[in-house]
């Protein structure tokens, strides 16, 4: 229905490439599925990276978001270091109801965020996941606006399972990239460069494909 | 240079065959006749768990009968006094033990989302979901230093499926991880010199493809890494992945079958990725989307037909040790216990 992942071309303004990082389990996989299908199945852990494309309309501007979803395990981390590369947006992801992924934010993702990331403009987004889980919370609301308080990181709390908040993540972490001219620049840029890629033969399948 | 094709690949290998192989007390004869035969046509999945013993390197190709049998009761208590181990670890001790807690509490998370769609794994309360975490945690404790590591399921998965039996399946993946292991070493140099081999492949046998990847910065081969990493198992169906895995493990022509499978891959569609100059992105999304969309039968002729077209020197391009070669005895003992950091 509405989340084509096709490469329909012209059909949107902007693009921006986000990633997806946290500890292993969190589930990042699941935050991404939730937003892009509503359908939340247990997902295998990821090897490597794992790309989804949502198109959507926010602010007016229609986007397309080629969302990044990379493995949380310490040991691939010689890999994810390639991954940052001229991404627009970061989500630091943490399981509200396991402490140590909420620490490591701090200990290790951060690290990794400076280190790697290649856009100073970049946006980051802290979202403390699995809030349906109550009764097991870890983690305090109050603890996680602090951290983000402290980096300059918007923040928000959510549940891939209930899909409560989780459009939101995506659609705020949007709009604050478009708030940033340089960003804004290279979303726009991303999108020029992608209709002159175009070639006659990579016709979409356009049945009733017609601009409004 | 001459033209050469991969052979037609033969039906798969059944049991009344298997046992023409076979002397009166259950030796296998030619183990290099077998191989080969296996090469071209694999085995039939119910002599599955016969077979694979053997190609894992678990059974010796000139056991009998008696011996194996006899191998499979040692080897039994054997697993067990392993998984005693940490099966005797109290709610109290655990406490004060954070790395068996970590390590048991990611082993918990990724079995539960192992093959699931698989009915042999599906439902709640699946006792071949239990005993994916008890040979994956006893694995931990028999090679502590590795340890685990995602990606580990999704290789003894396919084993315990085939074994169907919880001490048999954990020596045959202690068998496999001889040889993959390298695969999940904390400084990732198993991963490392496959990847760093794949690319001098590519320079021998597609340079302008070679070239392609060099002016695009993208050398470090990462989008091959899941493929190499677990042996394709995300790129093919179950009953594909468990054929293909046969074959790589008769390493009949080579060790390295499989990165002259990733040759083989990429040249098929070297035309669309230079074609549409993909960057680092765009190929890494493209490989990823290749799961579920490679033809197996005519993927291993191609890469039987570069291994053999590469031959001397291909095999000069993979440096020694390269996994899945057994590790060479002097350097590996540093290899795992290098970083203070066991997940």
């Amino acid at each position: 229905m509405g989340s084509s992942s096709g490469q329909s071309s012209g059909s949107y303004d902007l693009s921006f490439k986000i990633l997806l990082i946290g500890d292993s389990g969190v589930g990042k996989s699941s935050l991404l599925v939730s937003f892009i299908s509503s359908s939340v199945e247990d997902l295998a852990p990821t090897i490597g990276v794992d790309f989804k494309i949502k198109q959507l309309t926010v602010g007016g501007k229609r986007l397309k978001l080629t969302i990044w979803d990379t493995a949380g395990q310490e040991r691939f981390r010689t890999l994810t270091s390639s991954y940052y590369r001229n991404a627009q947006g970061i989500i630091l992801v943490y399981d509200v109801t396991r402490r140590e992924t909420f620490t490591n934010l701090s200990d290790v993702w951060t690290k990794e965020v400076d280190l790697y990331s290649t856009n100073q403009d970049c946006v980051k987004m802290l979202v403390g996941n699995k809030v349906d889980k109550d009764s097991e919370r870890d983690v305090t609301r109050e603890e996680g606006m602090a951290l983000a308080e402290e980096h300059g990181w918007t923040f928000l709390e959510c549940s891939a399972k209930t899909r409560e908040n989780v459009v939101q993540c995506f659609e705020e972490l949007a709009l604050k990239i478009m708030k940033v001219p340089s960003l804004l620049e290279e979303g726009s840029t991303a999108v020029k460069r992608n209709i002159l890629k175009q070639k006659p033969e990579h016709l979409p399948a356009s049945s009733g494909g017609c601009c409004s | 240079m001459t033209l050469v094709w991969g052979k037609p690949r033969q039906p798969p290998l059944g049991s009344e065959e298997w046992a023409t192989f076979l002397d009166s007390e259950g030796r296998v004869m030619d183990a290099k006749a077998f191989k080969t035969r296996i090469f071209y046509g694999g085995v039939e999945h119910t002599i599955r768990r016969e077979v694979w013993p053997f190609l894992l390197g678990y059974h010796a190709y000139d056991s009998t009968y008696a011996e194996r049998e006899y191998l499979k009761s040692t080897k039994k208590s054997a697993y067990e006094t392993v998984r005693q181990q940490w099966q005797s670890i109290s709610t109290e001790q655990a406490k004060r033990f954070t790395k068996f807690r970590e390590r048991k509490s990611l082993i918990d998370k990724d079995v539960v989302r192992t093959d699931r769609a698989l009915p042999f794994y599906d439902g709640d309360d699946n006792p071949n979901v239990n005993i994916l975490r008890d040979i994956l945690l006893t694995y931990s404790f028999y090679n502590f230093d590795l340890g685990y590591c995602q990606g580990m399921s999704d290789l003894l998965s396919p084993i315990l499926f085939v074994m169907e039996d919880e001490s048999e399946s954990f020596w045959c993946f202690v068998a496999l991880m001889e040889r993959l292991g390298p695969n999940f070493n904390r400084d990732q140099n198993g991963m490392h010199s496959q990847l760093f081999a794949l690319s001098k492949l590519v320079e021998l046998l597609d340079s302008p493809l070679h070239n392609y990847f060099k002016q695009n910065d993208c050398l470090n081969y990462f989008f091959c890494f899941r493929w190499v990493l677990i042996q394709f198992k995300r790129e093919f169906e179950y009953k594909k992945t468990m054929r293909l895995w046969e074959v790589l493990w008769t390493h009949y022509l080579s060790e390295h079958l499989h990165l002259y499978v990733c040759v083989a891959i990429l040249k098929r569609y070297r035309n669309k990725i230079i074609g549409e100059h993909m960057d680092f992105d765009t190929l890494l999304k493209f490989t990823n989307e290749l799961s579920g969309h490679i033809d197996l039968d005519a993927i291993l002729r191609d890469a039987e037909a570069l291994c053999i077209c590469a031959g001397e020197n291909g095999a000069a391009r993979i440096p020694p040790g390269t996994p899945p070669s057994l590790p060479i005895e002097s350097e590996n003992a540093f290899l795992y216990a290098q970083d203070d950091e066991v997940l």
